[in-house]
């Protein structure tokens, strides 16, 4: 964002290096290569899933790198009442720290927040990607997936640290299982219907198709196992990530610095999924900036951004599964050998 | 000062340190828990002198270095390491005093009873406490070589059993490594710590580790008093045998829902929710009120009763409308009925089909003669929400002893049959049977399996034998769940040092006494109570002022100044909740000191007190109320009948007899008045016991209380004081005054009885308000019997709820009448010695008038309700005592009456009619008594009447009964029998 502001020397300055062959950026990157990457997932205990993302902060200097935490939350829902969805729901919020924009004012900060939450909520709550357990009783009660991001501090290229972060902390959350507890007067017997809710569809094949009488049940749900931090959320391999073209038609490079965002005219934002043995899948697009572009190359940029995109999300499947160990049998091992 | 450093723990070491769990709340949200957990190394392992941790534990070790050494299989010495289930199954073998190995208490059990089961939870930690016991508490869970964290996929039981495998194993390694050998003396042999444990899985894991462990059933056989422990053993069998056992059984039951599903039914509303209630004339009926309906719901028969106990919370389903049905008009005595039944028989060949055909048979003929016209909500139990099972007195049921084992020690099956008529048989193992019979013993239910048709029990202990008075006495308290251990070290501690010494101090401006108190000294002030009373809270005065108005004062003990909110005194207090008084014994809610010596209004002393002072006019309307703590010196202490005396001797002019008319002309006028404002002039049975001298106890006669007019006096007075207390202390205290109320019946509670009077004696009961209800109970009059109107009122009260002591925050204002007193508002606060409530009050009205500042807990209105909840229920368990006692003396009394005269015959009333019998009331006893005829008779229930050889006999129609104490041949259970003697003689039908 317009955190920077640049003279013309300076976004002339900016150009020229990266049109240059070999082109030259400032940290001495290469055009398609990313900042360093670190991801820490967990670092909320009381959330249900969490993370913590920095792009490019090799240095000590807080200043230098793109910062955001991401926190799940679960709550339940009413649907009754008309709260909740059968089916469950995620509500993306992005907040900025007044630090990772200071020198923008308390309304732009608003504004700015509200763009970031706008995208990031209309990608991750589309319907296509809801986990399948996210429902507790069908038209009773369902989960409410709260995804919380907070940005720390933004040194470019905002839009992918999000998706990251958002991915990270989903994948690390936990649904707690719950148990359909149901009585059915109609037929004075009461069954206990097992399993979490992905298995709700059992009761309905229970009722005979020629029972046309509205079946009073009663059903409420109980915790499985309350120690239990429960199954993870499903179709986590189908969290997108995001990768932000910058353009400089034909030119474009990935994870501009703010210096080298406020000198590119416009951007590409593409979110490919990656769902489990299915083709990638393009889940948005986005165009910022005042210039434009024609049809045949935004196809060729698509194109080029999946190669990069399928890049960045084996890099962070990989991570964040040695994120899984390293938070469960390792730290058993090291309290062993500690005590 | 020690510095105090604090280790935080990186992020990295959280999923160890961190216990993480999830809560559902009552709304229905799901809430994330964390706990952290700092680990230590120097929690100590509580036995004496263990080099390595005497120096740091606190409390001081408690184990004997060497453990016991009294059990066959551990000769070296053992410690045992109970595993959860031994306490949640086998509580009594654990707390009875022949239990004296040294146990280790693991946290990690602890807090598993805890989650299990609260009840169980306070018995374990009273356990702790037992001073004859050597109980350590071993935080295992805080100790960093004990401490464990949940693998993947550990249920919480598997985790549970493995922490407390591995905190044996670390004992049994400490006591190796604390006491090695010492080179040139011999190794002495090491003491174990032994698993104890029923779960097989838990047993065979701890072996192939190498621990010891060992079954409850197989240590105790090992132990000193084998045999009488045995018996403490609760009825849980060992899985293997179950299995086949209960296979081969056909289920008499219907299994319960599972739990989480019954209260998703109450939460939805198709299932309710309430108390169990047994019929004590019919075993095979019980009902259930619930808020639903109106009219409790009925359970007919064993499978709709489903197992339910009397007192339990249970689920019931109610049954279609139609389905629904009348309460059954006949008796059935279940040990009449169940005569027959053999303990071993339906123990292991299932169920004879002869007392099964017999059940149903009495069932069906019952339900042809069920009326439809009082049909009322039936349904039958689906699961049970709360078990109150406790300890029942009861009596070996001597023919469910084989003949040939009525000497033999070898353990058999018995039935033992509970004195209540309210709770079924109750089948027990036992191998002291020939010297239990004639006594009276405390059996606990363990369980009721689905295919069983009584309840299994173990037994407790013995009380004694029968008709001893302490074994009756004790059986009347633990029947009535009345605390009466004598009190404490620790609340004795809270009594004034001096002891009975103490005496208000000199008037001076530095006493603490003194502060603030009005020193009342002078006036003439005296107290008038029953005779031989010895705790006296209440003392009064009245004299004329000059403007021609009246002062009037009453004066209560002034209790709260020596009990002081939430120490021990008060806590115990607080849990008596009331003084219960039998009629040869009180058990006193407060040490025996201040009750009668320095709270007790002495004549001639001086006390403090807390006075309620009146001015009112000479038509007794209050012009003007103050409160005010002081000091007062009683004149005199009155008899009711001295006070009435005085009264009534016109030649006497003193001060003290002038104040008593004052008090007397005033009582008239309020009494006047509180008639007119609706008042209900209630009756209960009230009978006076004639004891032979004052030191036996062996009653000689009964007789009717009699009642003076000083005896209103006294109560005007006092219910003017609770009244006026009562306002004062809501004013100040709206969210959290502690109020009574009672609030009006519904009128369905009457129908009944309105029909009944309409019917026999062509009389009407308004019911619509107090008011009404009291002027038509003045109607029912009957010229020819004057104990009718009496027996109305008696069966008018039974009709109506119960008061109860509220906190004013809790329920709506409206709601605060005292329907029976007819006052907007209404307290207690007159027997601050014998009633807690009354000190809560005490100390309500002295933050009120700015004494003293209230104790935060009478802020708090949770705290109030919890407290007052449990005086209620102490409150209500101390009137059935007293009455039970009542009831036994009168038996006494008739029995030794009837050796006398060879027969004791009295004139009664008829309450209820039944098809099979008559349920009368002998006044002149205060005593209820069932009548039964065994040939058939004619029944009219719409008329509420029976015909014998042509005779007719109705509610409310005066009979002549014969009475006798006869003892139960199998029970020894001695019950009043009654037969009648006139219009017809009932001997013959019997």
């Amino acid at each position: 964002m317009a955190t920077v502001s640049l003279s013309k020397a300076e976004v002339a300055y900016i150009k020229t290096s990266l049109e240059a062959t070999p082109p030259l950026r400032s940290d001495g990157r290469g055009l398609y290569d990313y900042r360093t990457i670190a991801l820490e997932t967990g670092v909320a205990p009381l959330a249900n899933g969490s993370a913590h993302l920095k792009f490019g902060q090799a240095s000590e200097q807080a200043t230098e790198g793109t910062e955001v935490i991401a926190a799940a939350r679960l709550e339940v829902e009413d649907v009754e009442s008309g709260e909740g969805v059968n089916g469950g729901r995620i509500s993306c919020t992005v907040s900025c720290s007044p630090s990772a924009y200071p020198h923008s004012s308390a309304a732009a900060i608003e504004d700015i927040q509200h763009d970031y939450t706008a995208l990031l909520h209309e990608v991750i709550s589309h319907p296509s990607l809801r986990p399948s357990n996210l429902s507790i009783l069908r038209d009773l009660k369902s989960w409410l997936l709260n995804l919380d991001i907070l940005v720390l501090s933004d040194a470019g290229n905002i839009y992918d640290a999000l998706f990251v972060a958002a991915q990270a902390a989903l994948w690390d959350t936990k649904v707690p299982r719950t148990r359909t507890v149901e009585y059915s007067a109609a037929t004075s017997k009461a069954r206990v219907a097992l399993g979490g809710s992905g298995d709700m569809d059992v009761d309905s094949v229970e009722q005979s198709g020629f029972n046309v009488r509205d079946v009073k049940t009663a059903a409420d749900f109980e915790l499985e196992d309350y120690w239990d931090e429960g199954e993870p959320l499903r179709g986590g391999d189908a969290w997108p990530v995001c990768v932000t073209l910058n353009l400089y038609p034909p030119l474009y490079y990935l994870d501009a610095t703010s210096t080298e965002e406020v000198a590119t005219p416009s951007r590409l934002l593409v979110m490919y999924s990656f769902p489990a043995d299915q083709p990638p899948r393009l889940q948005g697009m986005r165009l910022l900036g005042p210039s434009e572009i024609g049809l045949p190359l935004i196809k060729t940029l698509t194109q080029t951004a999946q190669t990069y995109a399928t890049d960045l999300s084996c890099a962070l499947r990989a991570k964040l599964k040695d994120e899984d160990l390293r938070r469960t049998e390792k730290a058993r091992q090291r309290f062993a050998s500690v005590r | 000062m020690s510095e105090i450093t604090i280790r935080k723990r990186s992020l990295e070491d959280a999923v160890v340190t961190q216990r993480k769990f999830f809560k559902k709340t009552a709304k229905g949200k799901i809430i994330k828990v964390i706990r952290e957990r700092y680990l230590r190394d120097d929690i100590g392992c509580g036995i004496l002198h263990c080099r390595e941790c005497s120096a740091t534990s606190s409390p001081p070790p408690c184990l004997p270095p060497d453990g016991a050494l009294d059990h066959q299989q551990f000769p070296t010495g053992h410690f045992v390491l109970p595993d959860t289930n031994v306490f949640l199954s086998q509580m009594d073998l654990m707390e009875s005093h022949l239990f004296r190995t040294p146990i280790v208490l693991l946290q990690t059990v602890l807090e598993e009873v805890r989650h299990r089961s609260l009840p169980l939870y306070n018995r374990l930690k009273a356990l702790v406490k037992m001073e004859d016991k050597q109980t350590w508490v071993f935080y295992n869970e805080f100790r960093s070589e004990t401490a464990i964290v949940r693998n993947e996929g550990e249920t919480p039981n598997d985790r549970n059993d493995r922490g407390i495998r591995k905190a044996t194993a670390w004992y049994n390694t400490h006591l190796s490594m604390t006491r090695p050998p010492i080179r040139g003396k011999q190794q002495k042999l090491l003491p174990v710590v032994v698993l104890l444990t029923d779960d097989v899985a838990n047993r065979q894991n701890a072996e192939k580790e190498g621990m010891p462990s060992v079954s409850i059933r197989q240590y105790v056989e090992g132990m000193k008093d084998a045999s009488q422990l045995a018996d403490l053993l609760s009825a849980e069998r060992d899985e293997s045998i179950e299995a086949t056992v209960a296979s081969r059984r056909p289920q008499l039951y219907p299994d319960y829902l599972p739990n989480a599903t019954v209260l998703t039914g109450i939460k939805a509303g198709h299932l309710h929710q309430g108390h169990y209630n047994a019929n004590e004339f019919n075993y095979l009926e019980g009902s259930v009120s619930v808020p639903a309906f109106a009219k409790p719901v009925l359970l007919v028969g064993r499978e709709n009763m489903n197992r339910a106990v009397h007192g339990d919370i249970v689920a019931v389903e109610v049954f279609n409308k139609t389905d629904w049905k009348a309460p059954a008009d006949e008796v059935i005595d279940q040990e009449v009925a169940l005569k027959n039944d053999d303990v071993e028989d339906s123990d292991e060949e299932g169920e004879p089909l002869g007392l099964v055909a017999e059940e149903q048979r009495i069932l069906r003929e019952e339900e042809s003669a069920r009326q439809a016209a009082e049909r009322q909500p039936t349904g039958r139990v689906v699961g049970i929400v709360k078990r109150n099972w406790r300890a029942y007195v009861c009596h070996i049921d001597r023919t469910s002893l084989t003949s040939s084992s009525k000497t033999s020690i070898s353990q058999q099956t018995v039935f033992a049959t509970p004195v209540s008529r309210l709770l079924p048989r109750i089948r027990m193992r036992t191998r002291q049977a020939p010297s239990l019979l004639g006594q009276k013993i405390l059996v606990t239910i363990d369980r009721w399996d689905s295919a069983s048709r009584y309840p299994e029990g173990h037994f407790v202990r013995a009380l004694g034998r029968v008709e001893s008075k302490e074994a009756e006495q004790e059986s009347l308290l633990l029947e009535f769940d009345v605390p009466y251990r004598p009190f404490g070290k620790a609340i004795l501690d809270c009594l004034p040092p001096e002891g009975e010494q103490w005496t208000v101090p000199l008037k001076g401006d530095d006493s603490p006494e003194w502060r603030d108190r009005e020193d009342l000294r002078d006036l003439t002030i005296c107290s008038i109570d029953p005779p031989g009373c010895q705790d006296i809270d209440d003392a009064l005065h009245a004299r004329k002022l000059l403007n021609g108005n009246i002062e009037a004062g009453v004066h209560i003990a002034d209790v709260s100044h020596f009990v002081s909110p939430e120490n021990p005194m008060d806590t115990e207090a607080a849990s008596r909740g009331t003084t219960v008084y039998l009629v040869d014994k009180r058990i006193d809610m407060l040490p025996a000191l201040l009750g009668t010596n320095l709270c007790s209004l002495r004549p001639y002393v001086e006390r403090l007190a807390f006075s309620v002072i009146w001015e009112l006019s000479p038509e007794a309307e209050i012009v003007n109320v103050r409160f005010t703590k002081s000091v007062i010196k009683s004149k005199s202490a009155f008899t009711y009948e001295e006070a009435q005396l005085r009264k009534d001797d016109p030649n006497l002019h003193d001060e003290l007899s002038e104040g008593i008319r004052l008090l007397n002309h005033i009582a008239i006028k309020l009494k006047a008045g509180r008639i007119a404002a609706g008042a209900l002039n209630l009756a209960s049975p009230e009978v006076k016991i004639h004891m032979e001298s004052a030191e036996s106890s062996d009653p000689i006669d009964v007789e009717q209380k009699q009642l003076h007019e000083t005896n209103s006096l006294v109560e005007e007075f006092m219910l003017l004081a609770n009244i006026s207390v009562a306002r004062k202390i809501q004013e100040t205290f709206p969210q959290t005054a502690v109020l009574r109320r009672h609030m009006p019946p519904p009128p369905e509670n009457f129908e009944r009885l309105q029909d009944i009077l309409r019917k026999r004696k062509g009389l009407a009961l308004d019911v619509s308000s107090s008011g009404a209800l009291a002027a038509s109970l003045d109607k029912c009059i009957d010229p020819s019997e004057p104990a009718f109107n009496t027996l109305v009122r008696i069966m008018a009260t039974r009709c109506m709820l119960s008061a109860e002591y509220f906190c004013s925050g809790s329920v709506s204002p409206d709601t605060f009448k005292h329907y029976g007193l007819a006052s907007p508002i209404y307290t207690h606060f007159t027997s601050p010695i014998r009633r807690y409530a009354d000190i809560l009050a005490h100390r309500q009205l002295a933050a009120a008038i700015g004494h003293s500042t209230l104790h935060p807990t009478l802020h708090s209105k949770q705290h109030v309700e919890r407290v007052l909840s449990v005086v209620n229920r102490r409150h209500r368990m101390a009137q059935m005592a007293g009455r039970a006692s009542v009831e036994f003396y009168v038996g006494l009394a008739v029995k030794a009456r009837g050796e006398k005269t060879a027969r004791v015959v009295e004139e009664a009333l008829v309450i209820r009619t039944f098809r099979n019998g008559l349920n009368v009331f002998v006044s002149s006893l205060g005593i209820e008594g069932l009548i039964r005829f065994k040939r058939d008779i004619d029944f009219d229930a719409e008329n509420y009447s029976v015909t014998v050889d042509d005779v007719r006999i109705a509610v409310f129609d005066k009979v002549t009964v014969r009475i006798e104490v006869e003892q139960d041949k199998n029970t020894q259970r001695g019950k009043v029998k009654m037969t009648l003697t006139s219009p017809v003689d009932s001997s013959a039908l019997q």
